[in-house]
Parts: structure tokens; C-alpha cells; sequence
């Protein structure tokens, strides 16, 4: 018992935080990191290579380009909603299980980490307006709590899906007519059991979403351990890219990500409730995922999918 | 361009001797926490004949300073002297500032269980912050106030050879052609000459 007591207060000594020591022209940082150290002089004639870069974007993009996805993607949507309308299908009938628990688990652990990082996102970029201080400075810390939860999604829920979302041939019939968005008409359109304008978001979470995770530790961290990269560049450069690749695929995952929201709560009436119980009607299947439809009826196992939903 | 003074910094390269005697004044009269460093000397070429040379490094107080354009919540403000100052009441400690400056002089403690990064800290040029002059809270977040009681920064009254120089552009530069001349070495590029003026 004694020995587990010890273990136990070591291990929180080892944890309780590092202690730095003082350095007489250092910065006590990570040791690994170069920020404070002969780079950081040796960096300041190459300025102009990333860093001039990353005040033009935040001085002339950054604040209009973000303004723009916020108002433009729910315009367009809107003005999709009001000419188009919604696709209305049968919420009667049979039923098949399309995602099971687990998968729904994942999915809205990941929802879950995007609802904290998209608004928490907004309010880093238009911090002025908000008067900054605290309520902001917690919004940073709501922002990488969302980062955790979607980082704990991330991998189960590019590996579940991975098989249904590789492209196939008639993902470009499928964006040859816009998925049948542009019409009012009800016809099959072809698609699996992943549409490609779900495939889309599928890979650009998958690279992109990698992506975020990696440049926003990164400039979570700050004083990372260079050498761990092996790479030649200078520390604040790689900040510099991080922020920048942070920002522009911000920009592109937000934009897709409101296309998501508009999908699955406006655009297909009921869409929504496939990720809440698991079921889509035959109706919205045969339309929607007619290649997939055909699929389960020819390997006769709709009857099971269907006992998945009673 | 300018009738009135812009305040600068210069380290001249060859005097410097890596005493680390404005480090330590600035981190005492401030009272800095440990992390935080407001100034550092750093030596480059270390041991190469002819090459090596210190440099005390802060904030350079630029004139159209890169980390005032990029904040996004415009906490910084320059005074009509040049001096670049920021409200840390206004600060979410984005780090945006940081990857804007060319000297990386912002400086960010890293408290709490997951060392979230706190608000900014950078060099004041001892003059403060928003706060009311020689109030209690400029005192805490800001250190001295040593522009108003009408003192030398610390570390450039520090400095036991006069390398670090600290004052109204025109006399900076005009020491330091001097010093120049006297050397007779000709006229050199300083280091960061080019960036920082």
C-alpha cells in the first residue's frame, strides 16, 4: 500500500507542472524550443517571407473573407430554400437502420466539438466587436475543448466510414446535376450510401480536419520541441504556416460545414432524424441513395436493416 | 517627416558584451514572472573568430508595428512618440502578435493545469500602459513607468558600456555615427538595421 502512495504523490510531482529554472538571458521554456533562442535573431531578415504574408492576410482577408461564408453560404441557402424548396419524402412505411449506435455515438461527439469550435472560432476572428478580455479569452478555452471532442471523433469516425466514402463512377453524375438540387422534380439520383457532396465533406474533414488538429496544437503549444520535426526552418515560421493553414481551411470546412447544417435540417425534410434513430424511410433511400437501395434489395438484406428499426 | 520625437531602441552589435545586465535590471524593476522575458541578449556565431556578436533584443517599438495591424481585438496603441503599448484588459492572448513580429517580442505566460496561454506581455519601453500614470494597476500589469518620471528605460541606463541606446531616433542615430566615425571602419549595415528603421 505504501508503495502505491508513493507511485502515486511521484507521479504527481512528475505531473504538478513543469518548474522553470531561471536562465540569465533565456526565456525558462521548453528546451527543444527555438522561439527565444539565436534563431529568433536569425529569423528577423527573413520577416518578410511568411510573417509579411500573415499580416497582409489578417490585415486585407481575414475578417471580409470569414464575413462573407458567414453571410453569403446562408443567403445562398436561403434564396436554394425560397426557389427550390425542400425535398419532401414519405416518413411512412419501411425502415432501415443506416447507422448503428456506435456511429451515431461518434457523429455527435464530433457535432458536439464542432458546435463549441465554429461559434468560439467566429468570436477569436471578430474579437473586437465583442470588446474582448475574459468573456474572449474564454471562448479560447471553449475553442480548444471543441478541438479535444472532435479530436476524440476524428479517427473512429474517418475509420467507420472510410469504405463507404471512396469515390466511385457515378459521384460525377451526381455533381453533373447537383445532386438534384436545382430541380423540383423526385427522381433517383445516383448515389451509395454516401451522396458525393457527402464525400466531399468526408475528405476535406479527412485532410482538413488532420490538418486543424495538427496546426492548432501547434499554436497551442507555441515552444514545441523543434528538432522533433527534423525539419530546416525557423520555429516562428512554422507558427506563421500554422496559422495561416488554421485560417484558410477554417474558411473552407466553416462553409462546408453550414452546407452540412442546411443538408441535413432544411434541405431534405426529416433528414436529420437518419443521425437521431438511425433509420431512413424506402422513400427518401429510394430517391436520395438509389445505387444503395437497389444494392440492399438484390443482397436481400433489407429485412434485416428493417428489423433494426422497429 | 516627424516634429517630434520617435522613441528608439539601438544595440550597437560591437559594444555588447553579453553581460545580460539589461535582462536582469528590466526583469527586476518590473518584476517579471519566471517565462516572461521582456528583453533577451542573444549571442549568434558563438566562438567564430570575427563573426560573433550580441544583440539585447525587446520590442522595437516599430513604427507601423505589424502586431497593432493583425490584433483582433485592436488592444494595441501607439503613442505620439513611437512607444507601441497594448490594454492586456482588452487581450485574449491569441498569440496573433507573436507571429507578426519580426523580433518576437511578445511574450506569453502559460499558467493554469493546461498551460492555456495568458494574456500578452511585451517590452513598454518602461512607459506603462493604459492605466492611469504611476497607478497601482499600471504598477502590476505594466511595471515602472520610468518614461513619465522623466528616467532612462532600465536597461538602457543599465547598460555599463552604453551598447544599448534608447532615446528620440535622430540622437540615437547620431550617436551611433559617430561612434562609427571613430572607429573608422567605414560605415557598417547594423544588424536588423534595415528591418527595425
Amino acid at each position: 500500500m505504501k508503495k502505491i502512495y508513493f507511485l502515486l504523490f511521484s507521479s504527481l510531482t512528475i505531473f504538478a507542472g513543469e518548474v522553470p529554472l531561471a536562465s540569465p538571458n533565456l526565456a525558462p521554456t521548453h528546451p527543444g524550443s527555438q522561439l527565444y533562442k539565436e534563431e529568433m535573431i536569425e529569423a528577423i531578415p527573413f520577416w518578410n517571407k511568411f510573417g509579411e504574408l500573415f499580416v497582409y492576410v489578417q490585415t486585407h482577408y481575414t475578417k471580409p473573407l470569414f464575413l462573407a461564408i458567414l453571410i453569403g453560404v446562408p443567403l445562398a441557402f436561403a434564396f436554394h430554400y425560397f426557389v427550390w424548396g425542400p425535398k419532401k419524402f414519405s416518413h411512412k412505411g419501411r425502415k432501415f437502420l443506416i447507422f448503428p449506435k456506435w456511429q451515431r455515438i461518434v457523429h455527435w461527439i464530433a457535432a458536439l466539438g464542432f458546435i463549441f469550435l465554429v461559434p468560439t472560432g467566429f468570436l477569436i476572428i471578430y474579437a473586437k466587436y465583442f470588446g474582448g478580455g475574459e468573456p474572449i479569452r474564454f471562448a479560447r478555452t471553449i475553442h480548444d475543448i471543441g478541438a479535444i471532442l472532435f479530436a476524440i471523433a476524428f479517427i473512429p469516425m474517418m475509420l467507420m466510414w472510410f469504405k463507404d466514402m471512396l469515390p466511385k463512377s457515378w459521384d460525377l453524375k451526381w455533381l453533373g446535376m447537383l445532386g438534384g438540387y436545382l430541380s423540383k422534380e423526385k427522381k433517383e439520383i445516383p448515389a451509395h450510401k454516401f451522396n458525393a457532396g457527402q464525400k466531399m465533406w468526408y475528405w476535406t474533414i479527412f485532410f482538413g480536419g488532420a490538418l486543424m488538429l495538427l496546426t492548432g496544437f501547434l499554436l497551442y503549444i507555441q515552444t514545441f520541441d523543434k528538432s522533433l520535426l527534423n525539419v530546416k526552418i525557423f520555429q516562428i515560421d512554422i507558427l506563421r504556416i500554422a496559422i495561416l493553414t488554421h485560417l484558410a481551411l477554417a474558411l473552407i470546412i466553416v462553409a462546408l460545414f453550414f452546407t452540412h447544417l442546411y443538408m441535413s435540417l432544411f434541405a431534405i425534410k426529416g433528414a436529420v432524424d437518419s443521425m437521431i434513430s438511425g433509420c431512413k424511410s424506402e422513400d427518401e433511400l429510394k430517391h436520395l441513395h438509389s445505387i444503395f437501395y437497389k444494392d440492399i434489395i438484390n443482397k436481400k438484406i433489407d429485412k434485416k436493416l428493417e428489423e433494426g428499426c422497429k | 517627416m516627424y516634429n517630434y520625437a520617435r522613441m528608439k531602441f539601438y544595440c550597437d552589435t560591437e559594444r555588447c558584451i553579453e553581460c545580460f545586465g539589461c535582462v536582469i535590471a528590466c526583469d527586476e524593476a518590473h518584476e517579471l514572472p519566471l517565462g516572461i522575458a521582456r528583453r533577451k541578449v542573444v549571442t549568434l556565431n558563438d566562438g567564430i573568430e570575427g563573426k560573433e556578436f550580441s544583440v539585447s533584443v525587446a520590442c522595437m517599438h516599430c513604427t507601423d508595428a505589424p502586431c497593432e495591424q493583425v490584433c483582433p481585438v485592436d488592444c494595441f496603441y501607439i503613442r505620439e512618440d513611437g512607444i507601441v503599448l497594448h490594454d492586456k484588459d482588452k487581450c485574449i492572448g491569441c498569440g496573433y502578435c507573436l507571429y507578426a513580429c519580426p523580433f518576437g517580442a511578445p511574450q506569453f505566460p502559460k499558467d493554469g493545469a493546461f498551460g492555456i496561454r495568458g494574456v500578452m506581455d511585451k517590452c513598454t519601453m518602461c512607459a506603462g500602459g493604459p492605466e492611469p500614470t504611476f497607478s497601482i494597476e499600471e504598477r502590476e500589469k505594466y511595471g515602472q513607468n520610468r518614461i513619465a518620471e522623466g528616467k532612462v528605460p532600465m536597461c538602457a541606463a543599465t547598460c555599463s558600456t552604453n551598447a544599448l541606446l534608447v532615446g528620440d531616433a535622430e540622437s540615437v542615430s547620431k550617436i551611433y555615427r559617430e561612434r562609427v566615425a571613430a572607429r573608422g571602419k567605414g560605415v557598417q549595415t547594423p544588424y536588423g538595421w534595415k528591418e527595425a528603421y
